[in-house]
C-alpha cells in the first residue's frame, strides 16, 4: 500500500543541471524527479523507505538567469586523503584557487514554484514495525514543522529550497503559452545500483504538470 | 526540447535535402594537392586555395573526419596538415621545414597501410606507393613547398585527360572511410539526444566559429577538468551521446556560425544563431530566417534600410506577420529557434535559448521597437540590438559592452520580460562620464531609459508611464526637472555666446543624481543670464519666452526640488531632458519668439 504526499516548494533560484551541459551549466525547464526525489530524502528518509515521484506541478514562471562564477578545476583526490587519515596529518592536502581557478557561467531559473506529489514504498530493509502509515505520519509532521536532516536544495546545494505541505487550492501562475511543451529527454535519476547510470524518460509538461513514470516502467529508458 | 536535441533535427532536415554533409564526412579548408602518378611519383603540387579575398584562404572542400585530436597524435584519411602528411612541420622561430618529431607520419602512414591494404583502387594505390616510399627530408624538393608549409594538403591522382581527381572524392576512398567508422563500434548506450542505443561518443567533434573562443574549436558538451566530473566517470560517459549524434549537432552548429552563414549574429559577447522550422515547406523557413536577420541587425545601407524601417514600421504597430511578408505561410506554425552561444575558453557557454512559433517572437520583436520608440526619432532607422549594447560601453567599444548584458538583453527581447536591470544603470553611468555626445548617441541612451521605463510599466513594476514626445502636462517630477535642466542649458547659451564650459558638462552628473543641492545653484544662474538677455535689445524677447517656459515647469513641480533621484527617475530625467532640448535646440522660430501658445 502506498501513502501519497503533496509538498510545496519553492526558492529564490534552482539549477537541474543538464547532464550535457555540465561544465557551464544549464538547468532543464522543470524540476527532475532526482531533485524532487532528493528534496523528500532530505526531509525524511530511512532504509526501510524509497520515495518514487509522481507528479511535478509547476507553480511559477520559467524564467532563467545567467550568473557566473569562480570555481575550482579540480578535486582532491580520495586516494590522498586516506593517506592524510592514515598518517595523521594534513601535510600536502591543500588546493588553492589561484592555481586552480576556472571561471563557469552558469544558466539558472529564477523564482520557482513545485508541488511535489509522490509516495514510497517499502523496501527490503524494512522492519516488521515499518509500517507505511507510521512513515508518512513522520513524513507530514516534520514537513509541517520544517524538519530535515539537511537543508533540502533546488538541484545544488547552493539554492536552498523552502518547504511546506501543499495546501489546497494553490494556484499555479504559469503563463498559458508555456502550459504545454515537450520537454525532450529529460533525466529521470541515476541508478547506483548499476555503474551510477543515468536513466531519461520522456518528459512533457501538460497543463503545467509534469508526470513522472516509475523507476520500473518501459517509458525510463537507459 | 533541448539545445542538442533541436540542433540534430536541423542536421537531418538539412541532410534530407542534401544541404549538409553525410556523416563522417565535413567541411574543411585544403590548401594544397599533392599531385601523384599511378606509380607513386610526385608529379606536381597544385595550389587550390580560395583566392577571392584580400588574402588567399584555404580552400572548402567536404573530407572525411576529421578526427578529433588535442594533443594526442591522431591522423585523418586522405588528407592533413604537412605535420602528418608528409612529415614535416614549420619551426616556429625559423620558419623553416623541420622534421616532425612525434612520429605523426608514422602514424598517418600506418593508419593508410591498414586502411588501403586490400584496395585495388588505382588512386589509393599510388597514395600507398608514395608514403612508403617517402621521407620528410626530400620535402625541399617539392614545388611550393614554403607556402605549403603547415598547411592542410590532399593528395590528387594524375587523370589521363581530364583534371586530377582528389583521392578522398573517389568512391572507394569514401566507402572505406565509412566502413572504418561503422566497425569503430564501441559498446552500445542510451543517447539522451536521439533516445535511441548507439555507440557512445568518447569526445564530441569541436565547434568552430564563436568569436572569442579558441581558434581550434570549443565544446558545448566537455569535461576536461575533474570538478567538472560526476560519479567518477571519465570525459562523454558523464553524459551518454551518440557518435551519430554528436556529429550531427556539431556539424549543424559548425554550419549555422560558418563565416558566411546568414543565420549568425554577434550580439555583445553573445554568438546568436537562429534557425526555423516549418513542416514540409523548406522556403518559409527560409524566409523567416531572412526576416530574423534583418530586424535583429537591419543593414545600415541607404537602400535597404528604406525597405526596412518599413517591415520595422509595420511590425511594431501590430501588423500580422503574413501581410509583413508573404513569404512565411504561417508563423503561428513556424517554428523558430535561437540559440546564444558566449566563450570561455575552449568551452562555450549556453547565454539563452529559445524556440517558439514565428509569431510569436514577431510580436515580442514589435513590442521591443515600440517600448524603444521616442519622438523625435534620433534615427532613421531603429538600431540593432548590438548598437544599443554599445551604449553601455567603455568608449562606446563593442569589445567593453559588460559580459552577460548582450546575452540577457537578447533574452529579454526575445522573451518579452523585463530587461535587465544592468541596462540601465550601465547607459545612466554612461552618460554621466561621457561629457560630450553625438545627437545620436544622446537619442539612443534617452530610448533605451524610455524603453526599460516602458516596459516596466506595462508589466507592472512601474506605477506610472513615460511619455513618448515632449509632455507639458506630465506631472512627474524628474521627467520636468530634466526639462528644466534643458531650459537652463539653452538660457545659457542664449546668454553667454562663446562658453567653454556648459552647465552640462559641470552639473549633469549631480543635476540628476541629487536635485537639491544642485538646482537652486542653477537657478541664481539663470537670474543672471536673464538680466544679460534683457539688456540686449534683440534678445530681449528670449528672455520673456524663457521666463514663460520657467514658469510653466515650476507649476508643476509640487513638492520642490527632492533630495535624491533612484534610478528609474533618473531615467525619466534623461528622457525629459532630451524631449525638452529637442525642442529647443532644433526649432528655431520656436524657441525665439514671444509667443504665450504652447510649443
Amino acid at each position: 500500500m502506498a501513502y501519497g504526499v503533496k509538498l510545496h516548494v519553492w526558492g529564490d533560484y534552482a539549477c537541474f543541471t543538464r547532464p550535457e551541459m555540465k561544465v557551464e551549466r544549464v538547468s532543464y525547464d522543470v524540476m527532475t524527479p532526482s531533485a524532487a526525489r532528493g528534496i523528500l530524502e532530505a526531509i525524511h528518509w530511512k532504509p526501510a523507505i524509497r520515495w518514487v515521484v509522481d507528479r511535478v506541478q509547476v507553480l511559477k514562471p520559467i524564467r532563467f538567469d545567467t550568473i557566473r562564477r569562480n570555481e575550482l578545476g579540480g578535486r582532491i583526490p580520495a586516494k590522498k586523503v586516506g593517506e592524510a587519515i592514515r598518517r595523521g596529518d594534513t601535510a600536502g592536502l591543500a588546493t588553492t584557487i589561484e592555481d586552480d581557478r576556472q571561471q563557469r557561467a552558469a544558466t539558472v531559473l529564477r523564482d520557482v514554484g513545485y508541488v511535489i506529489e509522490a509516495h514510497f514504498v517499502l523496501t527490503p530493509a524494512a522492519k516488521p514495525d515499518d509500517t507505511p502509515a507510521k512513515h508518512a505520519a513522520m513524513f507530514n509532521r516534520r514537513a509541517a514543522r520544517g524538519q530535515c536532516f539537511h537543508r533540502p536544495y533546488l538541484g545544488t546545494r547552493e539554492f536552498p529550497a523552502h518547504f511546506a505541505p501543499a495546501p489546497d487550492g494553490l494556484v499555479s501562475s504559469l503563463p498559458a503559452d508555456q502550459r504545454n511543451r515537450d520537454l525532450g529527454w529529460m533525466l529521470h535519476d541515476i541508478d547506483y545500483a548499476n555503474d551510477s547510470s543515468p536513466r531519461f524518460f520522456r518528459a512533457e509538461l501538460r497543463d503545467g504538470t509534469v508526470r513522472v513514470p516509475p523507476p520500473d516502467s518501459e517509458d525510463v529508458r537507459g | 526540447m533541448s539545445v542538442l536535441q533541436a540542433l540534430n533535427g536541423y542536421y537531418e532536415r538539412q541532410a534530407g535535402r542534401g544541404r549538409a554533409s553525410a556523416y563522417g564526412f565535413s567541411k574543411q579548408g585544403i590548401s594544397f594537392a599533392v599531385v601523384l602518378g599511378t606509380d607513386g611519383r610526385v608529379l606536381d603540387v597544385m595550389d587550390v586555395r580560395d583566392t577571392t579575398g584580400k588574402r588567399p584562404r584555404p580552400g572548402i572542400r567536404e573530407v572525411p573526419g576529421p578526427v578529433v585530436r588535442s594533443v594526442n597524435i591522431r591522423p585523418n584519411f586522405l588528407w592533413d596538415s604537412t605535420t602528418y602528411a608528409l612529415g614535416v612541420r614549420r619551426n616556429e622561430r625559423t620558419g623553416a621545414a623541420v622534421p616532425a618529431k612525434r612520429g605523426e607520419h608514422d602514424a598517418f602512414v600506418a593508419l593508410h597501410r591498414e586502411l588501403l591494404a586490400d584496395t585495388d583502387d588505382e588512386g589509393l594505390r599510388a597514395l600507398l606507393a608514395f608514403l612508403e616510399d617517402w621521407s620528410g627530408d626530400r620535402y625541399e624538393a617539392l614545388p611550393q613547398s614554403a607556402e605549403m608549409l603547415g598547411e592542410n594538403v590532399a593528395f590528387c591522382l594524375a587523370g589521363s585527360g581530364g583534371p586530377p581527381a582528389f583521392l578522398h572524392e573517389r568512391a572507394a576512398g569514401r566507402e572505406i572511410w565509412t566502413r572504418w567508422l561503422e566497425g569503430d563500434d564501441a559498446h552500445r548506450e542510451f543517447c539522451l539526444v536521439t533516445g535511441q542505443r548507439l555507440p557512445a561518443a568518447r569526445l564530441h567533434p569541436k565547434i568552430k566559429g564563436v568569436q572569442g573562443a579558441q581558434t581550434s574549436g570549443a565544446s558545448i558538451v566537455s569535461f576536461n577538468n575533474e570538478a567538472f566530473t560526476s560519479f567518477g566517470k571519465k570525459q562523454g560517459a558523464n553524459a551518454p551521446v551518440s557518435e551519430r549524434a554528436a556529429f550531427a549537432y556539431t556539424s549543424a552548429l559548425n554550419t549555422l556560425l560558418a563565416r558566411d552563414s546568414r543565420n549568425r549574429t554577434r550580439i555583445g559577447d553573445t554568438t546568436t544563431v537562429f534557425w526555423a522550422e516549418a513542416d514540409g515547406d523548406p522556403e518559409s523557413a527560409e524566409a523567416a530566417e531572412d526576416l530574423f536577420s534583418m530586424l535583429v541587425a537591419p543593414p545600415t545601407d541607404e537602400e535597404e534600410s528604406a525597405a526596412v524601417r518599413d517591415t520595422i514600421k509595420a511590425i511594431a504597430d501590430g501588423r500580422p506577420l503574413e501581410v509583413v511578408e508573404p513569404r512565411i505561410k504561417d508563423p503561428r506554425h513556424t517554428r523558430f529557434f535561437v540559440l546564444g552561444l558566449a566563450p570561455n575558453a575552449a568551452r562555450l557557454s549556453v547565454r539563452f535559448w529559445l524556440e517558439d512559433t514565428f509569431g510569436s517572437i514577431g510580436e515580442r520583436l514589435g513590442q521591443h521597437w515600440k517600448d524603444l520608440h521616442i519622438e523625435p526619432e534620433p534615427w532613421r532607422t531603429p538600431p540593432a540590438i548590438w548598437r544599443l549594447l554599445r551604449e553601455t560601453a567603455v568608449q562606446g567599444k563593442s569589445e567593453n559592452v559588460p559580459p552577460v548584458l548582450g546575452g540577457a538583453l537578447m533574452d529579454a527581447i526575445l522573451r518579452g520580460g523585463r530587461y535587465p536591470r544592468s541596462l540601465l544603470t550601465s547607459v545612466l553611468m554612461r552618460m554621466r562620464s561621457d561629457g560630450n555626445m553625438k545627437d545620436y548617441q544622446a537619442g539612443l541612451r534617452a530610448a533605451i531609459c524610455k524603453a526599460c521605463l516602458a516596459r516596466d510599466y506595462r508589466l507592472g513594476h512601474e506605477k506610472e508611464d513615460v511619455p513618448v514626445s515632449l509632455n507639458h502636462d506630465e506631472k512627474n517630477t524628474a521627467y520636468r526637472l530634466g526639462r528644466l535642466f534643458a531650459i537652463y542649458e539653452k538660457l545659457q547659451s542664449d546668454a553667454i555666446q562663446k562658453s567653454n564650459v556648459t552647465i552640462k558638462d559641470q552639473f549633469y552628473g549631480s543635476a540628476s543624481a541629487t536635485p537639491a543641492s544642485v538646482f537652486p545653484l542653477l537657478d541664481r544662474k539663470a537670474t543672471h543670464h536673464l538680466a544679460t538677455l534683457r539688456k540686449d535689445p534683440a534678445k530681449a524677447g528670449w528672455a520673456v519666452r524663457h521666463e514663460q517656459r520657467l514658469a510653466e515647469v515650476f507649476a508643476g513641480l509640487e513638492t520642490g526640488f527632492p533630495r535624491a533621484l533612484g534610478l528609474q527617475e533618473q531615467g525619466r530625467f534623461v528622457i525629459g531632458y532630451y524631449h525638452q532640448r529637442k525642442q529647443l535646440f532644433e526649432s528655431k522660430s520656436a524657441a525665439n519668439s514671444v509667443q504665450t501658445q504652447e510649443n
